[in-house]
């Protein structure tokens, strides 16, 4: 090598060849054997690379592209889904107000209802219990005055009453032969 | 306690009443004390009272039954007491009667009055009854003051009721 700077120096200085030319055919001659070599042996492990270091580049741009497609689907997706959200809550609110409207209707309903039912079955009790009341009055009544009447008949059965009964018995049971 | 052992305390009661010759009768006091125990919870309690010695409780019933029975009956109740089945009595007296009743032929007629009956009316109503009934009859009067007045008698399942108590209930049943 530090031939061949030599003679590129000598070339500087106007001078062609150095002092020894066989040394530079020969050195021209190894240059020009390793460069066939390099070519030769070297050009395509260097191609290859190259190629698949463009291939692999290539791949990860597709795959950022596709990666970015899919983030751009996803975005309009989730937009899409954020519209939908938006009319569904829309309508499950109007839902909410037409149901709370119209069980306020059906409570109200069922209220005058059971109001009514109240009413009906209060006015039928009313009408058992004076019913009943005048029942147990009249029992009562009665109680009383069939106690105040055995008290009469206790107080009336003498002995003469007694047998009196006791015969009248023995002859109805002897007129039914 | 079961029928039978009731049936056997009757039968040994029949048998030793008309072996004394003294069957109307102890039929009749049987009948009488059964009616009493019915009515009295005092003197059934007294009786029944598994506390008291046994010699105690026939010493009781002998003591009030003193002059008021004959001998036979005295010793047939006082051996029922001891027994310790003077809860029966009324049931064994009972069976008794119809035992007695059926042996001669008769029926009994129950009579609840609320006094007693005279002897005359007895047999005018025994009468009445053998009559209406075509059978032969024997009246059980019992004094039963719930009657009020009148007569009630029963034979058997028959019902025949002239009582006060049953007019009053029918007057109740009106209201």
């Amino acid at each position: 090598m530090y031939d061949f700077f030599t003679t590129i120096n000598a070339a500087a200085n106007n001078f062609w060849l150095a002092g020894d030319t066989d040394k530079v055919i020969w050195k021209a001659i190894a240059f020009f054997v390793m460069a066939y070599i390099i070519i030769k042996f070297g050009r395509k492990p260097f191609m290859d690379l190259l190629s698949n270091r463009m291939d692999r580049i290539r791949t990860e741009l597709d795959d950022v592209a596709q990666q970015r497609l899919a983030a751009e689907a996803e975005r309009d997706r989730i937009k899409a889904a954020l519209a939908d959200s938006d009319s569904e809550a829309a309508r499950l609110i109007a839902e909410a107000r037409s149901a709370a409207d119209q069980l306020a209707v059906d409570t109200s309903a069922r209220a005058e209802n059971d109001i009514a039912q109240l009413r009906e079955r209060a006015a039928a009790d009313l009408v058992t219990t004076q019913g009943q009341a005048q029942a147990d009055l009249g029992a009562e009544l009665s109680r009383l005055s069939l106690g105040a009447a055995e008290r009469v008949v206790e107080s009336t059965l003498d002995d003469a009453a007694q047998q009196r009964l006791i015969d009248d018995y023995i002859s109805q049971v002897g007129s039914q032969n | 306690m079961s029928d039978t052992r009731i049936t056997a305390y009757a039968d040994a009661a029949f048998s030793i009443a008309r072996a004394e010759g003294t069957l109307a009768e102890v039929e009749d006091e049987l009948f009488r004390l059964a009616r009493v125990l019915e009515s009295s919870d005092e003197l059934r309690a007294t009786l029944t009272d598994p506390h008291l010695p046994a010699s105690r409780r026939q010493q009781i019933i002998e003591d009030l039954l003193q002059d008021r029975a004959t001998t036979t009956t005295v010793a047939i109740v006082s051996m029922i007491v001891g027994a310790g089945r003077a809860a029966d009595l009324p049931k064994i007296a009972d069976d008794l009667v119809q035992r007695s009743a059926t042996e001669s032929g008769t029926a009994v007629a129950e009579v609840r009055s609320a006094v007693a009956l005279t002897e005359e009316q007895i047999a005018r109503l025994t009468e009445a009854l053998s009559a209406r009934t075509e059978r032969s009859i024997t009246v059980k009067n019992i004094v039963d003051p719930t009657v009020m007045g009148g007569i009630v008698t029963q034979i058997g399942d028959s019902v025949l009721d002239g009582s006060v108590r049953s007019r009053l209930n029918q007057l109740r049943d009106a209201f």
